[in-house]
C-alpha cells in the first residue's frame, strides 16, 4: 500500500505539472520540450514509431527472458533459476512476447504505413490513435511491475485456471497479468476500430478496395479479427478478475464453476491471435518480395481472398488448443478438419510469393533475405501445425517441446522474421536514413542460424518426450545433446539482435538522407519525402490502379496526378488528455491490485470518466496548415 | 464515397421523415406484440415444453432485426459497412454462445 | 470540414445531418464496429451464464427466483425508451431542438425507472440468498445482467450530458453525429435486453 500511495502522489505530482498548477513558466518550457511533444502527438506517424519502440524494448526483454530460460535448461538438473522463479519467467516470456512486443511492432508498421499507402492524411480518430498507445504503455507497465512489487505472474501466458486462482496463485501476480491485459486490451480494441474505419472511410480517390496494396488489407483482415478477438479475452479477464478480486465462483468447481470456461474464453481470442500477429507478417512480405523481384504480387486477388479466408477460419479452430480437455471425438473431428483447411489458403500464399519471385528481377537486400528465409522457415511451423491438428496424433504431441517447437517456427520464423523485413523496408520511409546493409546481413545469418539450432532440435526433444514449461530433466535420457545445442543457438539470435540494435544506433548517427523511393518500389507511401511531412500529402494523389506509384511511373510520371487542387491542409491538435486517461486507468488498475481496500481503484476510475467527460465539451478542432507553410524542399514531389 | 448518402432531394425528404416516424411506431408496436407473445407462451405453457426455447429464440431474433433496420436505420443508403460488420458480429457472437455452452 | 459551423437554418439541408462531415462519418462507422465488437463481448457472457444456470448450489433456483411480471414491465420500459430515442433522432434531423430534448428526455426518466427496477429486483434477489458470491449461478447472473444495467447508467450519463451540449451549442455537425451515436447505444441496450428476458427470465422460467 505504501508503494502505491508513493505512486499516486507521484501521479498527482505529474497532473499538477498538466494542467500548469505548478507553475506557468514550467509549463511553457515543457510545452516547447521534445518530450511533450512525444506524449501529446497524435500524428499516426509518430505514435507508429512510439508503438515500434516500445516493441523492440518489449522485444528484448522477452528475449532476455528466454536467454535465462534456455540457461537453466543447458544441463540437466541445472540449479540455475528454479521453481516459483522459473514459472514467472516463462509466463512473463510469452505474455511479453506476444503482447508486449509483437503486437506494439504490428501497430507500429500499420500506424506509420497503412495511412500513406491508401493516401490518406492521418487515421480516422487521431486522438483514440493516442489513446490505444498509452493504454498500451499503461497496461504493459502494469503486467511487468509484479517483478518488482510482490510476484510476477507465473501460471503460464494462458493463465488457466483453477491454477491461477486465488487458491493456487495466492500472491498478486496474477492480479498484474489481468488487470494489465485489460488495459492494454482496450488500447488493442481501440486500435483496431481506428484501422478499421481508417481503411473503409479515409481512402484516396480512385483506391477501391481492390487497388490497396497487401499490407493494407492484412491489416483490414488483421483488425477485423481484433474486434471480434478481444471482447471474449476481456470477458474472460473479468471473469478472473471477479473470482480473484471480489468472490465470483466461476471457475471454482466447489462452487458449481467451470474452469473449462476460461479455457474457452480465453482460445477464442488465443487463436484468433495468432493470425493477428501473422497476417501482417504476410502482408510485409507481399510487398517486399514483390518490390525486390520488381514484379506485380502474383495472384494478387487470391491473395486478397486468401488474407479474409484465414480470418475467418482463424475465428472456427479455437478448440484444437483443447483436445485433450476431452470434449469429444465430435467437436475435436470438427476442430481438427477447420484447423486443417486453414493450410489451404495459406498454401495460396506461398504460392504466390514463389511464382512473384519467379521469373523476376530480384535484389537480395536485408529486407528480401528476411523474407525469403521467411517462406522455408514459415512452411515448417504450418507443416508441424497440421501434424498437430490431428487429434490422435495431439495426445502424444501436447505438452511437449515439439509443441514449443512448432508455435516459435510459426511465430519466430513467421512473424519475428517478417517484422524484421518490415523493419529494414520501412525504415527509410519512417526515419529517413537506411539501415547499414552489411550490419543487417549479419544480422539475417546468424539470426536465421542460431534460430535453426535452438527450436529445430527441440522438435525431437518434445518426440523424446520432454514435456514444456518444466524448469529441468533427468540426465541419461538422451536429452542432454539436443539441449546443449539448442541453447548454443540462442547465442546467435542474440547476435543478430545486437547486430540490429548497432544497426539502429548507427542510423540515427550517420548524416546521409535517402531520396523518397529507395527501393524502386512501387506503393504510395513511396511518393512523399522520407520521412513524410506532418500533413503526408500536399495534395491527395488519384490512384489509377494497383501498385499506384509503380504505374505511375511506368508512364513515366515523376510524380502521383493530384486529386485536388493545393489548399490549406486541417490537421488535428496536439492532446495531454490520451496520458490522463490511460494513466488513471494504471491508478485503477494497482487500486484493484493492492486489495486492502477499493478505495484507489475506484478513485482512478472516476479520474477516467471526467477526463472523458470534459473531453466530450472541449470544442478544439485542430488548425489548419496554409500553403505557404509547406516546406519548400517538398514542392518537387506533389502527390 | 463522399456525400452520396446525401444527395435524396428536399421535397421526397420531407414526406419521407412523416413517413419514417409513423414506421417507427408500427414497428415499436410490433416489438410489443412479439414480446408479448413470447411471455404469453412461458407464462401460460400453451405448447410443449421442448419447443419452448426455439419458439421464444425466432421471436427475439425478428425483434432484433426489427431494432437493427428500422429504429437502427440500417434499411437505408450507405450502410453497407455497417450491416457486414454488426452481422459478422452476430454470427461470431452465435459462434461464441454454441461454443462455450455445448462444445 | 467545416465542423464548427451553427446551423441557422433547415433550408439546403442534409437529410442526415450525423454523415454530413467526414468526422461524423468516421464516427458512426466506427461506433458500429464497437457494436459489433460489444455483440461478441455480451455472447461471451451468455454463453457463461447458460453453461453455469443450473449450478445454484443449493440456493434458490431461476424457476423460484424470477418474477415475470415485474420483467414485462421493465421490457416495457426499455422497449419505449428506444422508440421515444428513434423519435428523437427523427427530431434531430428535422431540427426541431426542444422537441429532440424533450424526447431524450423522456428516454433518460424511462431509462432511470428501468435502472430503479433492475436495482430493486436485484436487493430482492440477495434477500432470497441468490448473491453475487454464493454459486457459480449468482456470479453469472450478476455478471451478465449487471453488465447490462452498467452499459443502461452508462448510456444515462452519456444521453445527458449531450442534452447539456445539445442545448447549448445547438443541433449542429459537430453535436449531431454525437447524439446519433448515442441513440445507437440505446437501441443497442435494448437488442442485449431483448436476448437476457429470452435467455435468462422466460428461459429460467421453464428451467
Amino acid at each position: 500500500m505504501g508503494t502505491l500511495l508513493v505512486l499516486i502522489v507521484f501521479a498527482l505530482f505529474l497532473v499538477a505539472i498538466f494542467t500548469g498548477g505548478y507553475n506557468k513558466d514550467l509549463k511553457g518550457l515543457l510545452e516547447k520540450s521534445t518530450v511533450w511533444d512525444w506524449l501529446t502527438t497524435v500524428d499516426h506517424k509518430k505514435i507508429g514509431i512510439l508503438y515500434f519502440f516500445s516493441g523492440i524494448f518489449y522485444f528484448v526483454v522477452g528475449g532476455i527472458e528466454a536467454l535465462l530460460i534456455r540457461m537453466q535448461l543447458v544441463v540437466p538438473q541445472n540449479d540455475f533459476i528454479v521453481g516459483d522463479t522459473y514459472n514467472e519467467l516463462m509466463t512473463m516470456h510469452g505474455t511479453t512476447m506476444i503482447f508486449l512486443a509483437a503486437m506494439p511492432l504490428i501497430f507500429g508498421l500499420m500506424n506509420v504505413v497503412v495511412p500513406l499507402q491508401i493516401g490518406a492524411r492521418d487515421v480516422a480518430f487521431p486522438f483514440l490513435n493516442a489513446l490505444g498507445f498509452w493504454l498500451f504503455t499503461f497496461g504493459a507497465i502494469l503486467v511487468n511491475l509484479g517483478w518488482f512489487f510482490g510476484n510476477a505472474p507465473d501460471a503460464g501466458w494462458t493463465s488457466y485456471v483453477s491454477l491461477a486462482l486465488n487458491e493456487y496463485s495466492p500472491g498478486p501476480g496474477i492480479d498484474y497479468y489481468v488487470l494489465g491485459l485489460q488495459i492494454t486490451g482496450i488500447g488493442t480494441m481501440i486500435s483496431a476500430i481506428n484501422f478499421l474505419v481508417t481503411i473503409i472511410n479515409m481512402r484516396a480517390p480512385g483506391m477501391s478496395f481492390l487497388r490497396m496494396p497487401l499490407f493494407t488489407w492484412t491489416t483490414f483482415a488483421t483488425s477485423a479479427l481484433l474486434l471480434f478477438a478481444m471482447p471474449p479475452l476481456a470477458v474472460g479477464l473479468l471473469l478472473l478478475m471477479f473470482d480473484r478480486l471480489f468472490g465470483a465462483n466461476f471457475f471454482d468447481y466447489t462452487m458449481g464453476g467451470s474452469s473449462i470456461i476460461w479455457q474457452h474464453l480465453f482460445w477464442i481470442f488465443g487463436h484468433p491471435e495468432v493470425y493477428i500477429v501473422i497476417l501482417p507478417a504476410f502482408g510485409i512480405m507481399s510487398e517486399v518480395i514483390s518490390t525486390f523481384s520488381k514484379k506485380r504480387l502474383y495472384g494478387y486477388t487470391s491473395m486478397v481472398f486468401a488474407s479474409v479466408l484465414i480470418s475467418f477460419l482463424g475465428f472456427m479452430v479455437w478448440v484444437h488448443h483443447m483436445f485433450t480437455v476431452g470434449l469429444g471425438p465430435v467437436s475435436n473431428s470438427i476442430f481438427a478438419v477447420a484447423t486443417m483447411t486453414i493450410a489451404v489458403p495459406t498454401g495460396i500464399k506461398v504460392f504466390n510469393w514463389l511464382f512473384t519471385m519467379w521469373g523476376g528481377e530480384i535484389r537480395f537486400t536485408t529486407a528480401m533475405l528476411f523474407a525469403l528465409g521467411f517462406i522455408p522457415t514459415f512452411v515448417i511451423g504450418g507443416m508441424t501445425g497440421v501434424m498437430v491438428a490431428l487429434p490422435p496424433a495431439d495426445f502424444q504431441y501436447q505438452d511437449s517441446y515439439f509443441l514449443v517447437a512448432h508455435f516459435h517456427y510459426t511465430l519466430v520464423g513467421g512473424v519475428v522474421m517478417g517484422l524484421f523485413a518490415g523493419a529494414y523496408y520501412w525504415w527509410p520511409k519512417m526515419f529517413g536514413k537506411l539501415l547499414n546493409e552489411t550490419l543487417g546481413k549479419i544480422h539475417f545469418w546468424s539470426f536465421l542460424i542460431g534460430f535453426h539450432l535452438t527450436f529445430f532440435p527441440q522438435h525431437f526433444l518434445g518426440l523424446f518426450g520432454m514435456p514444456r514449461r518444466v524448469f529441468t530433466y533427468q540426465p541419461n535420457v538422451g536429452l542432454e545433446n539436443l539441449n546443449l545445442i539448442s541453447t548454443i543457438g540462442t547465442i546467435g539470435m542474440a547476435i543478430g539482435v545486437l547486430a540490429f540494435a548497432a544497426n539502429v544506433v548507427l542510423s540515427f548517427v550517420k548524416k546521409e538522407k535517402v531520396p523518397n523511393d529507395p527501393w524502386n518500389a512501387r506503393s504510395l507511401e513511396w511518393t512523399i519525402p522520407s520521412p513524410p511531412p506532418a500533413y503526408n500529402f500536399v495534395q491527395t494523389p488519384l490512384i489509377r490502379g494497383y501498385d499506384a506509384w509503380w504505374i505511375e511511373k511506368q508512364a513515366g510520371n515523376k510524380s502521383m496526378k493530384p486529386a485536388e487542387p493545393i489548399g490549406p491542409i486541417h490537421m488535428p491538435s496536439s492532446t495531454f488528455v490520451p496520458f490522463l486517461m490511460s494513466l488513471s486507468l494504471f491508478i485503477a488498475g494497482l487500486g484493484f491490485i493492492a486489495r486492502e481496500n477499493f478505495a484507489a481503484g475506484i478513485l482512478g476510475l472516476i479520474m477516467f470518466f471526467i477526463t472523458m467527460f470534459v473531453r466530450s465539451f472541449d470544442r478544439n478542432h485542430g488548425c489548419h496548415i496554409e500553403p505557404e507553410e509547406f516546406d519548400q524542399a517538398n514542392k518537387g514531389v506533389k502527390a | 464515397m463522399v456525400q452520396q448518402q446525401n444527395q435524396s432531394s428536399r421535397g421526397r425528404a420531407v414526406s419521407d421523415k412523416a413517413n419514417r416516424e409513423m414506421k417507427y411506431v408500427i414497428s415499436f408496436i410490433f416489438m410489443i406484440l412479439l414480446t408479448a407473445a413470447a411471455f404469453y407462451l412461458v407464462s401460460t405453457g400453451a405448447v410443449a415444453e421442448h419447443l419452448i426455447l426455439p419458439l421464444i429464440l425466432i421471436l427475439a431474433t425478428i425483434q432484433v432485426f426489427l431494432q437493427l433496420f428500422t429504429f437502427m436505420h440500417l434499411d437505408q443508403k450507405g450502410t453497407a459497412f455497417y450491416t457486414i460488420f454488426i452481422i459478422a458480429g452476430i454470427f461470431f457472437a452465435a459462434v461464441c454462445v454454441v461454443g462455450i455452452v455445448l462444445m | 470540414m467545416e465542423v464548427n459551423t451553427e446551423i441557422k437554418s433547415t433550408r439546403n439541408m442534409p437529410n442526415h445531418l450525423e454523415t454530413t462531415t467526414l468526422e461524423g462519418r468516421n464516427k458512426v462507422l466506427g461506433f458500429w464496429l464497437f457494436l459489433a465488437a460489444e455483440t461478441v463481448l455480451f455472447a461471451c457472457l451468455f454463453g457463461t451464464y447458460l453453461a453455469l444456470r443450473h449450478q445454484s448450489m443449493g440456493g434458490p433456483e431461476s424457476s423460484e427466483l424470477y418474477d415475470l411480471s415485474l420483467i414485462a414491465v421493465s421490457t416495457a420500459i426499455l422497449l419505449t425508451s428506444s422508440l421515444t430515442s428513434v423519435l428523437a433522432m427523427a427530431k434531430m434531423n428535422q431540427y426541431k431542438l426542444k422537441a429532440m430534448l424533450t424526447w431524450l428526455g423522456i428516454t433518460v426518466l424511462l431509462g432511470l425507472s428501468f435502472l430503479v427496477l433492475e436495482i430493486y429486483e436485484f436487493v430482492h434477489y440477495v434477500h432470497l440468498g441468490h448473491t453475487f458470491m454464493n454459486s457459480a449461478f449468482g456470479s453469472s447472473f450478476y455478471a451478465l445482467v449487471g453488465t447490462h444495467g452498467a452499459h443502461v447508467t452508462f448510456g444515462i450519463v452519456w444521453i445527458t450530458t449531450l442534452m447539456f451540449q445539445a442545448a447549448k451549442q445547438g443541433i449542429t455537425r459537430e453535436t449531431a453525429p454525437k447524439l446519433f451515436v448515442s441513440s445507437l447505444y440505446w437501441h443497442f441496450i435494448d437488442v442485449v435486453w431483448i436476448f437476457i428476458f429470452t435467455l435468462v427470465y422466460l428461459l429460467g422460467k421453464v428451467g
